[in-house]
């Protein structure tokens, strides 16, 4: 994109204009909460943390949240010559408010706009089509935010990201300072920049310049890294190697560092039902989908008792596989933006950048370091 | 300390008393220390010892002793772990609730002085996510923290403990093999349990406000579970599905309905080591309600946990003058 594309919007007045904005988008920003920052509805009361770092819970939340109704259903009046009963599905269009709006999520870091691209494989590939997720992620809108002081955990430079990446956003923005600077990266942003022509001017080659400026010096703070150049093909030889016997010892199989990783979908589908009050017999209810992760034994325990990941050596595994090999082999992308969430706040310091780096420094694995 | 530590675990490990070694490694983030699991004497340097070895490493010791290891005919391994006061409580829980042998552990006992509170750290310097620490050095009871912009502060340790160290009365376990520093027994009950009776004070429709406030932030990602030492279940009742205790969602009654679950499981075996507190990442203060119950217990039953390997626990025993009235009239 030319430079010519760039604009200005004062910071102060950014306020003003999402809430111009509000009746025709849903908008969420990162808002302070609880002593946290997390994406939630635009309010205009609150002014944009400019210099947050990055949220805990990422952004995923928005288009995949923890939980979420498929659809709700009731019981029916007729009992089937099993014994068994009929349930239908409620008709959730009637009486839900015609929302149809579109989404707008202003000020995500680059690193979780390139997960949205990651989930959109996922979710929106040639084999499956899922449409809740489809459906709040086509009509939004996503505007990054280019980070000036990356955290210590960041390592988006070793996964294809850098501060002021551009994949998976429409627009990025450049704080720099008193001024903000717009960039558009696809056709829906630039559209979207021009409709709203009143409110932005030209970028001076001064502003360009500072932008510049900030840009390398945030590039120079990412000083944890990791040569991951041809990870998948060295995890196609590594399912039995002793390797796995020691990283995982001091995991406690907590869902944190899945649960708050912006690529990390997999999900448990169940069905909460209603029971009438005082009654046994269930009258209506839900289906639903929650998070789930491979991190619990639960989640590869069969009905039949049996678990085929039965102990933190096999989950631990199944983590490190799913993201760099599993992942690359099904939707040719390494599954992790070097976010940093997940060492961060892991309860004991598991580091998942030590974990690829030991990976990594595996000579060539034959055969007789098989377990 | 730490020179005397690696001695001993030298040591085990040239008589073959040991198989494996659990204490501190170094850790990838200023502040913290990584549970380090050691094999031989070849990988002894690795230990530390410093104000941020907050984990409690007994929650490691229930997996090698399960019974289906047992059943396979597996030898149980011979392990050494290094105790603070809290590990060491935990210990004698877990060996009183047979979950791990006393004869296959070897405990080096340590005396504490108490650990850091990250947050303290922070937010006694910079607010949130204003500036990041890049390092932190610990001289003397004073922790120098230095900051992206190089810029360095100096911090009182006295003023970072963590909640449960302020007022530790148990600061060396109770059981050993060997002691690093001496016992010092502290008699500090009165202003530990502070808090606890400021917190009881206020109205009940407070105190219930106050316990929605706290676990609406709860994610469910029971990291406060996994870190704690009392929680082995080979199934816990959050996860059973058959039948199904509580829904799956993170609906403010499933929450509440897993932490009342949990909280109360821990009456008379919570040793308040913090583990939980500290392993939450929404910050829920999740001590002021299980420090409630241990405060119950203690005055309803004189029982207080992890303190005697002899003593029966509260849950086990039956007197016929055992408090009823909280039953039935909260
Ligand atoms: S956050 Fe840490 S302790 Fe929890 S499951 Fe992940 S690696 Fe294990
Ligand atoms: S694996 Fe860790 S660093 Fe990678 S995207 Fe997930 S949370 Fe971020
Ligand atoms: S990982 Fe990269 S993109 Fe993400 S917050 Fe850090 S510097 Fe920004
Ligand atoms: S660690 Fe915190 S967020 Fe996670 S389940 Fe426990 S209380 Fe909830």
């Amino acid at each position: 994109m030319e430079n010519a594309k760039l604009k200005i919007i004062k910071k102060k007045d950014v306020l003003k204009f999402l809430d111009s904005l509000k009746k025709e988008y849903d908008i969420f920003v990162p808002i302070e909460k609880n002593g946290d920052i997390r994406f939630s509805k635009f309010n205009s009361e609150k002014d944009i943390p400019w210099n947050y770092r990055n949220t805990k819970i990422p952004p995923k939340e928005i288009f995949f949240p923890q939980t979420e109704t498929l659809f709700s259903f009731e019981a029916g009046t007729s009992t089937l010559s099993n014994g068994s009963m009929t349930f239908t599905p409620i008709d959730e269009s009637k009486s839900s408010a015609p929302g149809n709006k579109n989404y707008l999520i202003f000020g995500i870091r680059p690193c979780d706009a390139q997960a949205f691209s990651l989930l959109d494989k996922l979710f929106g590939g040639d084999d499956f089509q899922d449409p809740y997720y489809l459906e709040k992620r086509k009509q939004a809108i996503i505007i990054s935010l280019a980070c000036n002081k990356p955290q210590i955990t960041c390592f988006c430079t070793s996964l294809k990201g850098k501060p002021d990446n551009e994949e998976g956003a429409d627009i990025i923005l450049f704080d720099l300072g008193e001024n903000i600077l717009t960039k558009p990266i696809t056709k829906k942003g630039e559209e979207f920049i021009e409709n709203l022509d009143s409110w932005f001017k030209e970028a001076k080659k001064s502003d360009v310049d500072k932008k510049n400026e900030l840009m390398d010096l945030s590039l120079k703070k990412i000083c944890s890294g990791v040569n991951l150049q041809n990870i998948k093909e060295k995890l196609d030889e590594a399912f039995d190697i002793s390797f796995w016997n020691e990283i995982h010892q001091k995991c406690l199989g907590c869902g944190i560092c899945t649960y708050l990783c912006p690529t990390c979908y997999c999900f448990d589908i169940t069905d909460e039902i209603d029971h009438v009050a005082g009654g046994l017999a269930p009258s209506r209810g839900k289906r639903i989908r929650c998070w789930d992760s491979c991190m619990f034994p639960l989640f590869t325990l069969h009905a039949s008792g049996h678990n085929p990941r039965l102990t933190y050596k096999e989950r631990m595994r199944q983590r490190i596989m799913h993201k760099f090999n599993y992942c690359p082999e099904n939707f040719k992308e390494i599954f992790c933006v070097g976010c940093g969430r997940c060492i961060r706040n892991c309860p004991v310091n598991l580091d998942l950048r030590e974990v690829l780096v030991s990976l990594m420094s595996l000579g060539s694995l034959c055969k007789d370091k098989k377990i | 300390m730490i020179e005397k530590i690696k001695e001993v675990v030298k040591k085990l490990f040239k008589e073959d008393k040991i198989d494996i070694f659990i204490g501190y490694g170094e850790g990838t983030l200023p502040l913290r220390t990584t549970p380090c699991f050691i094999t031989g004497p070849d990988n002894i340097e690795k230990l530390v010892w410093n104000s941020y070895c907050f984990n409690n490493l007994a929650v490691y010791l229930p997996r090698f002793f399960l019974p289906q290891l047992q059943k396979k005919d597996l030898k149980f391994p011979r392990i050494g772990i290094l105790a603070k006061g809290c590990d060491g409580r935990s210990i004698v829980g877990l060996i009183k609730e047979h979950q791990i042998p006393r004869e296959n552990l070897y405990i080096i006992g340590i005396n504490c002085s108490g650990m850091i509170d990250i947050e303290k750290v922070q937010n006694a310097v910079y607010k949130m996510q204003e500036v990041e620490i890049v390092s932190a050095k610990e001289k003397s009871g004073k922790v120098l923290v230095e900051n992206e912009d190089n810029k360095k502060v100096e911090l009182k340790k006295e003023e970072l403990l963590a909640e449960v160290c302020k007022n530790c009365q148990y600061t060396a376990p109770l059981i050993y093999d060997v002691l690093i520093g001496e016992e010092k027994r502290k008699t500090k009950e009165k202003e530990r349990a502070a808090f606890i009776k400021e917190f009881e004070k206020k109205p009940l429709e407070e105190r219930w406000k106050y316990f929605q406030e706290q676990v609406s932030k709860c994610i469910r990602c029971y990291a406060c579970r996994q870190a704690c030492p009392n929680c082995y279940c080979k199934e816990c009742f959050a996860d059973q599905t058959r039948p199904k205790w509580i829904g799956a969602t993170e609906n403010i009654s499933d929450i509440m309905f897993f932490q009342i679950g949990r909280i109360l499981h821990q009456a008379g075996r919570c040793v308040d080591c913090g583990a939980c507190v500290r392993a939450c990442p929404m910050g829920i203060d999740l001590r002021i309600f299980t420090y409630k119950l241990i405060e119950d217990v203690k005055e309803f039953f004189g029982y207080e946990a992890g303190i005697s390997l002899e003593e029966a626990p509260p849950l086990a025993t039956f007197k016929p003058d055992d408090k009823q009235e909280f039953i039935t009239e909260p």
